[in-house]
């Protein structure tokens, strides 16, 4: 280990229930330098750093820090041994000020007699903004900040923790701080970047690797939660480091692709001059019966967004939306339930599923008014529907009463999957459908993908990743900035490849 | 980052393997359990606690105790609490025996309408205003007892209003009769017992309440109509506390502007020692139907073997606090308010 | 993310209708809290003084109010830590009975021969405190919704007063501690003094305190403050046994204002203190407002029905005015984005 290697993990393991989220990850930081971490969502970036910062805790794996083993084990151990992050959602208290959130926790330095000297602090804090070139008035509670000035506020936090603690060259881990951020706040940010290279080492991560060729000395890719390869800044390519990072071509069978699928005949649904400000420009789209359309995108590109629209979830400004050629009244979940629009989203205990409801009673939520008889429910057509379902999908249930809590993240996810199908969903929105699901569920997800294509169901999906899209998706559209820039075919056996596309989206 | 969370919640759900040794106890079995422990008890004490007399006596006021019970359970299933069910149980208490004067029998349906209505506005206040549901029933529940006083005595001190003896047929004949020496109270517990179970189990709306209680995003986002079904709810919250209402006005030939004090504590113990979750979204009517037995026997037996009357109410605070840290669902809110 | 109603709402249609004026007055409200609530009270003041031909304006009544709002205000700087937390504590009758009932039978009375005079204040702050203590350790350790957990102590120490007090009325008769409470300085009720006192050194703590400022921290967002270092249950505990501290003292003061003292004392204390809390601009949602608000308030509502008692209104209809207006300041500080779906 050189002279100068401020931070090394050595073979980080980290496991979730049916996940290996780390494997095996080697990373270090040296002195006054800017490392850059890339890798596709769920590559294991923000795991790692997590880690790094002592909030989770690795399963295998040593941590050296200046020379020392050290176990993180807390944040606030990591603060005082001078390595700090500033979150992707930002983690201020947004009723105090930003002088108080400055040195929240750590006001020791400004008691006098037993009370804060609340001018000490101000003066304090306008020292510290200053030298980050930042004019605010620090008795502003953070909530009436924007993004970019809430970044520099946590970043001054940072550099004044690790000289609170005597720590001279901390580490400022940065997760994704320029998706927030219009053009000149990201020039700022990256002047200030290279200025604090002086005294500190900074991580950055992020999914525009243009960005990170430019600022960074040296880049890190992580694929699948293991290392890839890192290599100095000035020597890499983006193609190259693109090529890196979405790995190999895969292997066609995966995706159990269709080879019979032939071009859509109807049309389902037809997305004309779909806009909402601050998130994506007006866009028009089909989708068309039995096909899977992939919305590529990064953070950011609004993806997320145009799904929410056609869900209901949010009120589109412009535009309108289509189903069976019939306009979709905007901004109700219920009108787009009724009109045939599923959505398996994205997070399904949260959003997905009533846990603490039984498998059947889950599976019959959209259906109930046919499965009566008299007006009333019925057990029996219940139990009938529930089981035709389970059955179906092949979800593995010890009985269709079984809490839906006690069953596993695949055989959830077929819960919702089967919910939608129930009601005869002629759309379905897949939002990252085999998040969190093991690999024997993933697979069977995929098989029923094929099959509900092939009944004529119109898919909208977005994957984890690029070769999921790539491979699951008869058509794929990339965004980029709250743009539809491409839409390009993806017919089976005539595949695109990874490397193809990431350019479109960086 | 979803793995993160995925991981989390199913290590919340090994910590809770192994701190209660199952999954989840269905939390009926407890209730019976505390029953026939406590039963037991109480005999011990007194051996006329098991008399006939004695358990028909707790039989008859379980009914009336369920019915409140049962429509605060239906709040509490779809994730929110009503306060005001003391104040309308006073109110309807009040308002019954007088409107028997004037239209005879017509008091029955035009009590149950205003229950109704009564729960429709409590869920109104809560789509419109949008304050939480504790907060809009404190208040309204102050206002109802404000017109209990009122409609009982005006402006001067609240006292009971008596119902004249030449107008005693009017309740005799309904709930104070009996069938094969049971009381008629009994049977119309269970007819109210049948109502809300059917509409819980065998409804449309009913079946949204727990879909509500229980994940109250993923029923939004499923179309579910949630000011619909809210407002049902207190609804059926109002109707049962004017059942109650009613019945403990016909047992007493007259009404009592302060009878429905006591109602607010014990309808939400009832539920909740029932095992019906303050989270929502678990829980049914024959947990209330041993919640409200239980609490019912509990208040009697306290009586019958001489426990301060004084003492009793801390009893059932301490109640209400074991039988929520039994039942609520901790895996749902990360922070505890 | 959209609510629910997005249809719904009176208040939504005011703010489509009026966007800036709206957003204006309501960061006003909670920037600039107290400004809005003098308005307030300027407003009541003036209809109430042209209502009753000025008498709502002579020095007697003007000492009325104050007298009458005193302890109000203390209870309500007692309850609105908790809520600045997030959370609630609805214990303030259970304590307030059960302080009440100790005082009664350990100041001279009439039906034992107890005498314990000033010492009285420790015993009945250490009872309120103690009783917080039990609050904040439920909520903390046992994980029970601040709510549930305060008013199932409400109605247990409401049960417990009934116990050991028996229903009995209990006069007081020790004069000291009487004159005490009664006594006036410069024409102003000494209780009124002792709860200006009491708020500067709360709002004082609040600003000024690291103890202040975490509370703060945990109304805001109590994950993120949790993260970077607040040590949040030691808090939360802290804050319940001081309000219950405070209510000791108030229930005190009651009392022996009252010259009775009775376990039905506490009865009718959670209403109109939750009322003065709210309308001094504490949301309920946490993370705002401060001593200052909370005593405000009570003045606002002590001012409001002392107005309409002598206007003659009708008690019952008082409480209905108070239950609106609860629901009007609840429905104006609300911080509908932090809650998301309504209950």
């Amino acid at each position: 280990m050189s002279d100068d290697t401020l931070l090394e993990m050595r073979q980080i393991t980290k496991i979730y229930p049916g996940v290996v989220a780390l494997d095996r990850v080697d990373f270090a930081i040296r002195k006054n330098e800017v490392v850059g971490l890339v890798g596709e969502n769920g590559a294991g970036k923000s795991v790692l750093m997590k880690i790094m910062i002592g909030l989770v805790q690795p399963d295998e794996g040593t941590i050296v820090l200046r020379g020392e083993q050290t176990a993180l084990r807390d944040p606030l151990e990591a603060i005082k041994n001078g390595i700090g992050m500033v979150f992707q959602d930002g983690s201020l208290v947004p009723n105090l000020s930003v002088a108080e959130n400055l040195f929240l926790c750590h006001e020791a330095a400004f008691r006098k007699s037993g009370m804060l000297s609340l001018r000490a602090m101000r003066d304090t804090a306008r020292e510290l903004l200053t030298q980050l070139k930042l004019h605010l008035d620090v008795d502003l509670p953070v909530a009436e900040l924007g993004p970019a000035e809430r970044q520099m506020v946590e970043i001054a936090r940072l550099l004044w923790l690790s000289k609170l603690y005597g720590q001279e060259n901390p580490v400022l881990i940065l997760d994704e701080p320029t998706t927030v951020l219009a053009d000149s706040e990201r020039e700022t940010l990256f002047e200030t970047l290279h200025e604090l290279k002086d005294r500190a080492s900074i991580v950055f991560i992020s999914h525009r690797i243009q960005e990170v060729l430019e600022n960074c000395d040296r880049i890190v890719i992580l694929k699948d939660g293991k290392n890839v390869t890192e290599m100095p800044a000035a020597d890499s390519r983006l193609l190259k480091v693109e090529q890196l990072m979405v790995g190999h071509s895969f292997s066609v069978d995966r995706f159990h692709q269709d080879a019979e699928w032939r071009q859509a005949e109807k049309e389902i649904l037809r997305v004309e001059n779909l806009s909402k400000a601050g998130l994506f420009q007006p866009l028009s789209f089909t989708v068309g019966e039995g096909e899977i359309v992939s919305l590529i995108g990064l953070v950011g590109s609004g993806k997320e967004a145009v799904c929410r629209c056609i869900n209901g979830l949010e009120k589109a400004d412009t535009g309108s939306i289509f189903i069976n050629g019939r306009k979709l009244p905007s901004g109700s979940p219920g009108a787009a339930v009724k009109a045939g629009i599923g959505h398996i989203p994205i997070d399904r205990r949260s959003e997905g599923l009533a846990l603490m409801m039984s498998v059947a009673e889950n599976v019959n939520l959209l259906v109930l008014n046919r499965l009566k008889t008299a007006g009333f429910l019925s057990p029996v057509r219940e139990k009938a529907n529930a089981q035709h379902w389970i059955s179906e999908c092949q979800i593995k249930t010890p009985s269709i009463s079984t809490m839906c809590a006690n069953l596993s993240g695949g055989n959830q996810q077929k819960t919702v999957i089967s919910k939608w199908l129930s009601s005869r969903v002629r759309l379905l929105i897949l939002d990252h459908p085999t998040r969190g699901v093991d690999v024997g569920a993933k697979d069977e997800i995929y098989k029923l993908i094929r099959r509900l294509a092939r009944e004529g169901i119109g898919m909208l999906i977005m994957c984890d990743t690029l070769e999921e899209d790539i491979g699951l998706a008869n058509r794929l559209l990339v965004m980029k900035d709250g743009r539809l820039v491409k839409e390009i075919a993806s017919p089976p056996g005539q595949k695109p490849t990874p490397q193809d596309i990431i350019g479109l989206i960086v | 980052m979803a793995e993160a969370k995925n991981g989390e919640a199913a290590n919340a759900q090994e910590t809770r393997r192994r701190l209660t040794g199952k999954v989840r106890i269905p939390p009926v079995y407890v209730t019976v359990a505390l029953l026939v422990v406590v039963g037991m008890l109480f005999y011990l004490g007194n051996q006329n606690f098991l008399s006939f007399y004695n358990l028909n006596t707790i039989i008859s006021f379980s009914a009336i105790l369920l019915m409140v019970a049962l429509g605060q359970m239906c709040t509490i299933l779809i994730g929110g609490i009503d306060l005001s069910v003391g104040g309308l149980v006073s109110f309807i208490s009040v308002v019954f025996i007088l409107l028997i004067k004037p239209i005879g029998y017509l008091a029955y349906p035009v009590c149950l309408l205003i229950g109704v209505i009564v729960g429709y506005i409590n869920g109104s206040i809560l789509t419109r205003i949008r304050i939480p549901s504790f907060i809009a029933t404190l208040a309204t529940g102050g206002i109802l007892t404000s017109l209990a006083y009122i409609a009982s005595s005006g402006a001067g001190a609240p006292r009971p209003v008596n119902l004249s003896p030449a107008l005693y047929h009017v309740v005799d004949n309904v709930a104070n009769g009996s069938l094969f020496t049971v009381s008629n109270v009994l049977y119309i517990g269970l007819l109210g017992l049948l109502l809300y179970y059917v509409i819980l189990r065998f409804t449309g709306t009913g079946r949204n309440i727990f879909y509500i209680g229980s994940n109250i995003k993923m029923s939004w986002m499923s179309g579910i109509n949630i000011v619909k079904t809210r407002n049902i709810a207190f609804m059926l919250s109002g109707l049962g506390a004017t059942i109650t209402g009613i019945l403990i006005s016909s047992i007493r030939y007259g009404g009592d502007p302060m009878v429905g004090n006591a109602y607010v504590l014990n309808s939400i113990a009832a539920v909740v020692v029932g095992g019906t979750a303050l989270t929502g979204g678990t829980g049914g009517v024959i947990n209330t139907v041993f919640g409200s037995v239980f609490m019912s026997m509990l208040d009697n037996g306290m009586n019958v073997v001489g426990i301060d009357q004084y003492f009793q109410q801390a009893i059932l605070g301490a109640m209400v606090i074991i039988g929520v840290t039994l039942t609520f669902d901790r895996t749902k809110t990360p922070i505890v308010k | 993310m959209t609510e629910v109603s997005s249809k719904g709402g009176y208040l939504t249609w005011l703010r489509k209708r009026f966007p800036v004026p709206f957003a204006a007055a309501r960061t006003w409200l909670r920037r600039f809290g107290i400004l809005a609530q003098i308005l307030s009270l300027a407003i009541i003041v003036a209809v109430f003084a042209i209502g009753t031909k000025g008498k709502y304006l002579s020095w007697a009544n003007i000492q009325t109010i104050l007298s009458l709002a005193a302890i109000p205000a203390i209870y309500a700087i007692g309850l609105h830590p908790t809520i600045i937390l997030g959370g609630i504590d609805l214990s303030l009758q259970g304590v307030a009975s059960l302080c009440a009932v100790f005082v009664g039978l350990l100041l001279k009375n009439q039906f034992n021969s107890n005498d314990v005079g000033l010492w009285i204040i420790p015993i009945s702050v250490a009872i309120g405190g103690a009783a917080g203590v039990i609050s904040g350790l439920l909520n903390t350790g046992l994980r029970i919704p601040s709510f549930i957990a305060t008013l199932g102590m409400s109605w247990i120490l409401y049960g417990l007063s009934v116990y050991i007090g028996k229903a009995k009325n209990v006069q007081i008769l020790d004069e000291r501690i009487f004159n005490a409470i009664n006594v006036m300085v410069l024409g102003i009720p000494q209780i009124a003094i002792l709860a200006v006192v009491i708020t500067i050194i709360v709002q004082f703590m609040q600003n000024r305190t690291r103890f202040g400022r975490y509370m703060y921290a945990i109304g805001g967002d109590e994950v993120i403050a949790k993260q970077a270092g607040v040590k949040v249950n030691g808090i939360k505990i802290a804050v319940f046994t001081i309000a219950g501290v405070i209510y000791g003292l108030a229930s005190l003061l009651l009392a022996c204002r009252l010259g009775i003292a009775t376990s039905r004392m506490g009865l009718t204390l959670l209403f109109p203190t939750i009322t003065a809390v709210a309308v001094g601009g504490v949301a309920l949602t946490g993370g705002i407002g401060g001593a200052k608000n909370a005593a405000l308030g009570a003045l606002i509502v002590t001012a409001l029905n002392d107005g309409l008692v002598l206007m003659r209104v009708s008690p019952y209809i008082q409480q209905a005015v108070n239950g609106v207006v609860l629901i009007a300041a609840v429905a104006l500080t609300l911080d509908r984005k932090k809650l998301g779906f309504i209950k």
